[in-house]
């Protein structure tokens, strides 16, 4: 695992073909959790898989150097530490915690062309914490349950 | 073939006999996704009407989940990491930080 795999087709069909759309299917998955089933947990899990899989192929000592462990620590606090401010940030305009419709987001109305828009907004950006947390989560977990055969 | 105990004896009648009841009880709930059982009669109208307008976005389930829940979600993210760091702690015991 901390080496390249042995198998060219291997790395070729995974590197080309499955790790790309991988990505792009969370991606989707998390932008369209609002309008269709979706949203940050399964997002991260499908990333996280991506993740996984390149960890498996390519070789440890190659994914170590775009994501390292500490950095998906510090990613994994993100997350939860953007969920945490987007709840506290009502506190400051007179409104219960969590409640994002009192967000200063009101610019965006315009660009969705819709009266009220904080509250979704608010949602995705949970999402995106929720997102960031639970795919950096996973792969730590990963990292860390095959430290044995890397650090041989 | 071991013979039963007098216990396990009395703890078997005790669980047919709660089949049984369960059994019984079950034939009187609502078929499910019957229109007019008492759990969809309440609030789920209240949620279809106004998830739209009120919210903003298509999705109930994401609506509910992530605003009228969010302690809910909060508290669900706070546990997958917080169990991630304790298995973070049992699985480095003896290994030293990577320089």
């Amino acid at each position: 695992m901390r080496e390249t795999h042995d198998s060219i087709i291997l790395q070729f069909v995974v590197r080309t073909f499955m790790v790309p759309f991988i990505f792009v299917f969370g991606i989707y998955v998390l932008i369209h959790g609002e309008s269709s089933p979706g949203g940050g947990f399964q997002a991260g899990a499908i990333v996280a898989a991506a993740l996984v899989l390149t960890r498996l192929t390519v070789g440890s000592e190659h994914t170590d150097r775009r994501f390292p462990t500490h950095l998906l620590m510090w990613l994994a606090s993100i997350g939860v530490g953007i969920y945490v401010i987007t709840g506290v940030v009502p506190l400051f305009f007179d409104s219960p915690y969590l409640d994002y419709s009192v967000l200063p987001l009101n610019w965006f109305n315009s660009v969705a062309d819709h009266a009220h828009t904080n509250r979704a907004m608010g949602i995705f950006i949970i999402e995106i914490g929720v997102f960031v947390s639970v795919f950096s989560i996973m792969v730590i977990m990963y990292d860390y349950l095959t430290l044995r055969f890397r650090n041989d | 073939m071991r013979r039963l105990g007098a216990a396990n004896a009395l703890m078997l009648t005790a669980m047919a006999a709660f089949v049984l009841l369960f059994a019984y009880v079950s034939a009187d709930l609502p078929d499910r996704g019957d229109p007019s059982a008492p759990a969809t009669t309440r609030l789920t109208g209240e949620f279809i009407e106004r998830t739209e307008h009120d919210i903003g976005i298509p999705n109930l389930v994401s609506a509910i989940l992530a605003d009228v829940r969010g302690y809910d979600t909060l508290g669900e993210t706070v546990v997958i990491f917080t169990a991630a760091m304790a298995v973070l702690l049992v699985l480095m015991r003896g290994y030293k930080r990577e320089s």
